[in-house]
């Protein structure tokens, strides 16, 4: 570097800015619209994507839940028929026994 | 949310504390391309603003300090550039009818320093702004053909070129300066 590149360096060398440059663009910026962000973190899409996959969890177990409840009631329903059933016949079959015994001692 | 001489500016709050920081830690930077690119401190705030505007703008696509400061680099050369241009269109003064500054009654250095800066102002803009980053931001050639997107050996030749034009002009009004 010869005498002349150093005299540029200095000719060029960095100026401090105004002291009111910082606030002027602060300032400027904070009459911008609001900066919507790019980035994946940044950015609402993972509240988005979880409440997703929450209400599809939350449907899917209501699902389940209602499907099991109906199969409960079905199966109640039919232990409660054969009981009947068992009720009739042994009422029946008592019957039927008094019957044979009055007529043996006949 | 930032306090500043007593009034608070609301800005996301993302944005404020690193944004601030990119602003102050860069400003000189910017401001003084744009100044030593445009030879005109009004013009040199309104290109810094404007750059600053779009970095605030684009911060999210940027992913590191060298980053950073390469594309201000970029940014700020571009803008001065398209400002100059803008400005000889609509019949503003042109860089190359920049006068000289009166030089009586200063140390020599000082004089010397202005002439230099005038003399710059005088280049073409693309070997102007090739002098700028090569002496203000002390870059070599490869990475200014980076920020201008011009390759290396036009870089060089600028360099060259302008080097031996200011040696001459100098030489024609001094008769010293090597």
């Amino acid at each position: 570097m010869d005498d002349l590149e150093r005299q540029l360096q200095q000719a060029l060398a960095r100026q401090e800015a105004p002291p009111w440059f910082e606030e002027k663009v602060l300032r400027a910026v904070a009459r911008q619209p609001e900066r919507r962000s790019t980035s994946w973190f940044g950015s609402a899409y993972p509240i988005r994507w979880a409440t997703a996959a929450l209400a599809t969890l939350l449907l899917s177990g209501g699902i389940a839940w209602q499907h099991e409840r109906q199969e409960r009631i079905a199966g109640e329903a039919a232990k409660a028929q054969l009981q009947l059933a068992l009720r009739i016949t042994s009422s029946q079959l008592h019957k039927i026994e008094k019957r044979i015994e009055s007529i043996e001692q006949d | 949310m930032e306090t500043m001489t007593g009034q608070e500016i609301a800005i996301e709050p993302v944005a404020s504390a690193g944004f601030a920081g990119l602003v102050r830690q860069h400003q000189s930077m910017v401001f003084s391309l744009a100044l030593n690119l445009l030879h005109d401190r009004a013009a040199a705030e309104e290109v810094a603003q404007d750059v600053f505007m779009e970095l605030y703008r684009k911060l999210a696509d940027l992913e590191s300090d060298d980053h950073v400061r390469f594309w201000l680099r970029r940014v700020t050369t571009h803008r001065s550039i398209d400002y100059a241009r803008r400005r000889k269109t609509h019949g503003g003064v042109a860089l190359d009818d920049v006068p000289e500054p009166s030089v009586s009654g200063e140390p020599a250095d000082v004089l010397l320093n202005r002439k230099l800066r005038a003399l710059i102002a005088t280049l073409p803009e693309h070997p102007r702004t090739v002098m700028v980053l090569r002496y203000q931001e002390e870059m070599m050639p490869e990475e200014i053909s980076k920020v201008l997107g011009m390759p290396v050996r036009t870089v060089k030749s600028h360099l060259q070129r302008s080097l031996a034009l200011l040696r001459e002009k100098l030489g024609r009004s001094s008769g010293e300066v090597r």
